[in-house]
């Protein structure tokens, strides 16, 4: 059973979270309003926002997913509550020198931040250093975190047994429970991107500190800046999904799943993958070596549709034929998995090089992360949320609202991802502050985005509000 | 036993789909820069005979290959060159030579003609009995089509110094900015298109080799591969040191 400290910090990384997400919404739809015409932003304003909410939107549901899991881990092993508290103090710490590098610094290298941008120096001196010192920060802190639940995991179960290779063998003597496997899989690809992102800050303030005498290659820069940033925003939905093979079946009062060889299977595989499937984002670089390339195509399938394949099937087998009680929260899964997996096929057809020379920085790219995102990961956290905030509070009877709520969800993020969808396949390029007159459908198309966006973002503070108020009454209560 | 083959057989075909999707084409901008042209005897139309050095040691050269029978790039690719040039100094003289053994000079001069150019003395028309082996030191091959009797080939452009080195090369009908840093290069002018051989850079994923035109691999390849390496490290340390409360 969980402690009521983690109960606590749990609720407080959900209130901070979704305080966060609805600050970001707001900047993703000045952005939209300002590609629209309807508001007149400077481009360096629409890029510090863009930076801003990049940047902003990782990190939380990366946080969101790790909160969850260390929750529900707790079923399992025994965490440590020090980790979680110290990992909060530093998310917040580097977000708000990241916030400071960017508003008050004004920093807008975009969430890539490609090398050698920062040190093209836009802005305040000092905002670049701040930047990479804000993402150090949080680096250090989700590493410590990861490799924290690691080592919980590792202390009850074998690498093996973690991997559930066991199961690859008939009649297995220990079973790997789902939840471990998938937490372990997406812990272990969190660490590795999470130490890319460790060379590359050392890396910058070497270049920075060393006045000319150390100079970065950029081909190095783009590899590891892709292994971080790529790997990170997938393993966040992996988090996420670990969730989902833990309370899916509990929520809609089904027999839990169970870890079978192909499952196992499909998870390794989705580890060893992923950590080359960011290879994808460097077709356009020629100086990437052709075999790279081909990896990086391979690679991408091969990380997505087999879990996908999987998940869908349990989700399926779960569902079909069968009586389930359905909540808010089994229908976010539910709803999530669906994004999950129309945004993975967005990403998959991205990933095909043939594909990739007509789709390479148009506004797919948005459209299809958007989709897993907006549409999938989101929607698996904060079902966690909702399930987790209604666990220890009465039930004020807000499910009657179940369907309004998500009526406007769905409205709002398929009209807004609609409008990326079209955008793209138009070749409206992404990343223009400003369209030019011949790119005829960019306005209107981003009007729309903006206005569907703003439907979601009206479901999301019903869920604010219901959750968060929910979770200040765990903080206080004393028991 | 059956999942193995259906295995192999689906990774075959995902790897056949994806290297048949890469771009695949012979001839590369990057190859053979800083190595030296072939020394090739040039026939100039109206011109006396002489060595391809003599002819760039006076002015750098900007070298555009074609044939006079070509129904495809050939004469678009001259006459936009032509246009785009029109505007630029005269730091350098246009070579245009056949590759084509077919050609003669009677040939090359009514080509000439065709594009006005027969009066202009920047721009040079000219055949050579070495084509072979100047076609190999800028790797230009193009492939003969017997049944439309015709070379398949891409339209290139080569930069070469007054010392005879290749300093840049342009596959495709190219104009404007992409001129400027083939005249600049031609010209020894520094183009920061370009990345210098630089001491300071210790962890480069490749290093260029002017001496052979190869790229070595480097150092910084290695840091690709760093994260996973020392995340299979900490599991192993983590493992070790860890007192486990075993399932069995």
């Amino acid at each position: 059973m969980e402690s009521i400290k983690l109960r606590k910090i749990t609720s407080i990384w959900i209130i901070t979270i979704l305080l966060l997400f609805i600050v970001s919404i707001v900047l993703g739809i000045l952005m939209r309003l300002n590609q629209a015409g309807t508001i007149s932003e400077t481009p360096t304003t629409f890029y510090i926002n863009m930076t801003t909410h990049g940047l902003t939107m990782i990190g939380i549901w990366y946080v969101a997913g790790m909160a969850a899991i260390n929750y529900l881990m707790e079923r399992y092993v025994k965490t440590n509550f020090t980790v979680n508290a110290i990992a909060y103090i530093l998310t917040v710490i580097g977000v708000f020198l990241l916030w400071t590098s960017t508003f008050i610094g004004k920093f807008h290298a975009a969430w890539t931040f490609l090398y050698p941008l920062p040190f093209k120096i836009m802005w305040e001196k000092w905002a670049t250093p701040l930047f990479l010192i804000a993402l150090t920060i949080l680096a250090v802190g989700w590493l410590i975190w990861s490799i924290s639940l690691v080592t919980k995991i590792l202390k009850k179960y074998t690498i093996a047994q973690s991997f559930a290779w066991q199961h690859f063998k008939k009649n297995p003597k220990v079973e790997t429970p789902p939840f471990i496997l998938i937490s372990m899989i997406s812990l272990v690809g969190i660490i590795a991107c999470l130490i890319a992102a460790a060379i590359l800050m050392a890396m910058y303030f070497a270049e920075y500190f060393s006045n000319g005498n150390f100079v970065n290659d950029a081909l190095l820069m783009k590899n590891l800046t892709y292994f971080f940033g790529h790997t990170i925003a997938n393993e966040m939905l992996y988090l996420g999904l670990a969730v989902i093979y833990e309370l899916f079946s509990e929520i809609s009062g089904r027999p839990k799943w169970k870890t079978t060889w192909y499952v196992a299977l499909a998870w390794n595989c989705t580890l060893v993958f992923i950590l080359t499937a960011f290879f994808h984002h460097l077709y356009m670089d020629f100086v990437q070596p052709e075999g790279l390339q081909i990896i990086g195509q391979l690679a991408s399938y091969f990380a997505s549709l087999p879990a996908a394949g999987v998940t869908v099937f349990s989700v399926f087998i779960a569902v079909y034929g069968t009586k389930i009680k359905w909540s808010l929260p089994n229908l976010l899964f539910f709803i999530g998995i669906a994004g999950w997996v129309i945004g993975g096929l967005g990403a998959v057809i991205d990933a095909t090089i043939s594909n990739n020379v007509v789709l390479h920085n148009t506004l797919w790219v948005p459209a299809h992360f958007h989709t897993y995102n907006a549409l999938g990961n989101v929607l698996f956290s904060i079902g966690f949320f909702y399930w987790f905030a209604n666990q220890f509070t009465e039930n004020e009877n807000s499910e009657k609202y179940t369907k309004y709520i998500l009526g406007t969800l769905l409205v709002g993020g398929i009209g807004f991802l609609l409008a990326f969808y079209i955008a793209g396949a138009d070749s409206i390029p992404r990343r223009y502050s400003n369209y030019p007159e011949e790119l005829v459908s960019g306005a209107p198309l981003a009007l729309m985005g903006a206005i569907f966006g703003s439907i979601y973002l009206i479901a999301i503070l019903f869920f604010f509000f219901n959750i968060s108020k929910r979770c200040i009454k765990i903080i206080f209560s004393p028991s | 036993m059956y999942k193995n083959y259906i295995f192999s057989v689906v990774a075959f075909c995902l790897i056949t789909i994806a290297n048949g999707q890469t771009v695949s084409t012979d001839l590369k901008e990057e190859e053979n820069i800083y190595e030296k042209i072939y020394d090739a005897p040039l026939n100039i139309v109206g011109e006396s005979s002489l060595q391809f050095h003599e002819l760039y040691s006076t002015n750098p050269l900007l070298l555009a290959l074609n044939f006079t029978r070509c129904s495809g790039v050939c004469n678009p690719f001259l006459l936009q060159l032509k246009e785009s040039l029109e505007l630029k100094d005269n730091s350098y003289n246009v070579l245009v030579l056949s590759f084509d053994s077919r050609d003669d000079l009677k040939d090359m001069k009514r080509l000439a003609e065709s594009l006005q150019l027969d009066n202009n003395s920047q721009w040079k028309f000219a055949t050579t009995s070495k084509i072979e082996e100047l076609n190999q030191s800028i790797s230009f091959f193009p492939v003969w089509d017997s049944t439309k009797s015709q070379f398949d080939h891409d339209a290139l452009l080569v930069g070469i110094n007054n010392e005879g080195y290749i300093t840049k090369k342009l596959i495709g009908i190219r104009q404007g900015h992409d001129l400027d840093l083939l005249i600049a290069s031609v010209n020894n002018i520094f183009s920061p298109t370009y990345r210098l051989p630089n001491k300071n850079a210790l962890f480069s994923c490749f290093n260029y080799d002017p001496t052979t035109g190869k790229n070595k691999p480097g150092l910084g390849l290695l840091f690709i591969a760093l994260p996973a390496l020392i995340t299979i490290l900490i599991l192993i340390i983590i493992s070790l040191f860890t007192k486990r409360n075993k399932l069995e």
